[in-house]
């Protein structure tokens, strides 16, 4: 990834509106060149996390592998496999080496590459993830926007209340109710299947990805909701109105443009949360993402597997909220990254 | 009840005449929210403790008559092994919210101790080595991080509480540390030590205190999403284990004859969303309270 050189245009930007009277005001292309560093700090910690699960854990992988009365000859053989027969700087040099020549160790079971598997299904979980984020933000903004302006008498009490209910449904309930409805009742959606190539695909993410914003759409919803409060009794929408700016000038401009950057900013905060139940939604759709293959590897206890799956789930966490950083201070300059 | 908050955009109000209300006896924001979600979920508490005392069966008795739709006798029907559903869901009162809190209120004690003691402790390198941990283990989603560590622990309620302690404290050990950084610039502290109090009451009358509202506030949401987990774990086979009564676990079991009767998997559903709202409900009224009382 390459990062923008900070711009003079968005310095003096900055200078002219004013709102940086900080300390220190930065730039945009300053404040991202100094959240990707610390990303990277993070992605770093995340290996190290990766790492220790395995090794620091209570309970002993090989013996959880195997079963308890495994031959000693056995239980060496896939301590030798697992490079768990050496001190643990060495193994993390291993496993840190490895890592940059693209090596994450192989199936137990299959002996397949932990690679070669992300391969295959990793692009149905981002494709999934893009999918849940274009639904999300397509039903939100306009939700959002339609309660906060048109001003009917009750309608923000009862979205509130709805908001509330949306937030504590498990998403597999609503998974299961609507693949039933949708799939089975009215046959408008496949129960299983999935298709690789990208307009095909969508006829399989559609549902899997609009049960996802029911996690989603309350939360963001309610955030661009007050924050297009806020917005309105700022000056420069007076100012606006009083120069008689119309339509969508007003609205993209003036309203919706600097009510989005919190709301970009929580969408990156509930990556963490919209990618964690993708996992669940894959079981339910039977979509082969690196969720499914997550929990498969669980059951049959294939460590190699669940290390390196969790190893890029927390990457990919760590590289979306990164973006959505990126893009709510591009929004909006005010915006602090920390 | 005051919709859009006081001093929105007023010059949307072209006569710009509405009268300030007077500050009347009235209810405050999240009153009616905060109330509804408590009588929710006393109501699912009695329930929880009633329907198991009065029950004529047991939570693994078969009454052999599988799939019963619900009737008069069999409220909620019965399930695939004829065992009755009204029962198995109620029954799982006490356990699923007992997991949850538990799965909240270790992690919640370790991260506020840890947080507090990051924010308080003067080695820099130690300061640097748990800070990036905590940023490593939150970087994951915790449903990831969890299913991982089940794959060692093994399935069952029991590893998934300590699945839970070993990554959900990172979340308040950071809420604990930004609040403790705050909290110790404050000028009652300044004052405290002023005044040559011990640090031991500096630390546990004053900061602990003050850094723990915080912490509260978000444990209660945090309830919320670690109740939907522990479903979510059962539901994948990775919490509790059959014939438990746990609202996901039944769902899970439920599952593959959906079609043919909705009721074993339909009920225990409707009971998790109960508490789940229940408990959104009652954040939702705390903190708009709250906030009432600022404004």
């Amino acid at each position: 990834m390459t990062a923008p050189t900070p711009t003079t245009d968005a310095e003096s930007a900055l200078k002219e509106s004013g709102h940086g009277d900080g300390p220190r005001p930065q730039s945009t292309g300053e404040k991202i060149l100094r959240r990707t560093g610390r990303a990277i700090i993070v992605a770093f910690w995340v290996m190290v996390v990766a790492f220790m699960l395995i090794r620091l854990s209570p309970g002993d992988p090989v013996t959880a592998a195997l079963g308890g009365d495994a031959a000693p000859e056995t239980v060496e053989a896939l301590r030798k496999t697992l490079g768990l027969d050496v001190d643990p700087l060495t193994q993390f040099w291993q496993y840190f080496t490895g890592l940059f020549q693209g090596d994450l160790g192989a199936s137990l079971i299959s002996g397949i590459p932990v690679t070669e598997m992300l391969r295959t299904n990793l692009p149905v979980t981002l494709w999934l993830i893009l999918t849940t984020v274009v639904m999300t933000l397509v039903i939100s903004i306009p939700l959002a926007m339609f309660i906060a302006l048109a001003r009917i008498p009750g309608l923000p009490y009862v979205f509130r209340t709805l908001t509330a209910i949306g937030l504590a449904l498990p998403s597999f309930l609503v998974a299961l109710i609507l693949l039933y409805q949708f799939g089975l009742v009215w046959g408008i959606a496949p129960i299983f299947g999935y298709d690789p190539t990208f307009p095909a695909n969508m006829q399989y993410l559609w549902l899997p990805a609009l049960v996802n914003c029911v996690v989603l759409v309350p939360v963001l919803s309610r955030v661009l909701y007050s924050s297009i409060l806020d917005t309105l009794d700022e000056e420069f929408v007076e100012t606006g109105v009083i120069r008689g700016v119309r339509s969508f000038r007003f609205f993209w401009f003036y309203v919706l443009r600097p009510s989005l950057a919190p709301t970009v900013v929580l969408l990156s905060y509930m990556m963490g949360v919209m990618v964690g139940s993708t996992v669940i939604l894959e079981i339910i759709f039977a979509l082969p993402g690196i969720g499914r293959e997550l929990v498969t590897a669980v059951t049959m206890r294939d460590y190699p597997v669940v290390q390196g799956i969790i190893l890029v789930f927390g990457i990919l966490v760590v590289f979306l909220s990164l973006l959505g950083d990126i893009v709510a201070s591009i929004l909006d300059p005010r915006v602090k990254l920390t | 009840m005051t919709l859009v908050g006081a001093g929105t955009a007023d010059w949307f109000d072209v006569e710009g005449t509405v009268p300030t209300p007077k500050k009347a006896r009235r209810l405050k924001d999240g009153t009616v929210g905060l109330v509804v979600g408590l009588v929710m979920l006393i109501l699912l508490l009695i329930m929880g403790l009633l329907v198991p005392l009065l029950s004529p069966y047991t939570i693994e008795q078969s009454i052999d008559m599988p799939f019963l739709p619900p009737s008069s006798t069999f409220w909620f029907g019965t399930d695939g092994l004829g065992r009755d559903v009204f029962l198995r869901v109620f029954d799982a009162v006490y356990l699923d919210l007992g997991v949850a809190l538990l799965g909240v209120m270790i992690p919640f004690a370790i991260g506020t101790i840890v947080g507090i003691g990051l924010a308080v402790g003067r080695s820099k390198v130690l300061n640097a080595i748990v800070g990036s941990i905590i940023d490593g283990i939150n970087a994951f989603p915790l449903l990831v991080l969890a299913i991982a560590l089940i794959a060692l622990l093994g399935p069952g309620l029991q590893s998934v509480v300590i699945a839970l302690s070993l990554t959900n404290w990172a979340r308040y050990a950071r809420l604990a540390r930004t609040r403790a950084m705050v909290v110790k610039q404050q000028g009652y502290i300044e004052a405290a030590q002023t005044l040559g109090y011990s640090k031991p009451r500096i630390l546990f009358k004053h900061l602990v205190p003050n850094v723990s509202s915080e912490t509260t506030a978000y444990a209660l949401s945090d309830l919320i999403l670690v109740i939907l987990l522990i479903a979510g774990l059962s539901f994948l086979g990775l919490g509790a284990q059959p014939p438990t009564a746990e609202w996901g676990a039944m769902i899970s079991d439920g599952r593959p004859t959906f079609q043919i009767a909705w009721w074993p998997v339909i009920f225990p559903g409707l009971a998790l969303c109960w508490a789940g709202v229940s408990l959104s409900f009652i954040a939702e009224g705390l903190t708009r309270r709250e906030r009432d009382v600022k404004s």
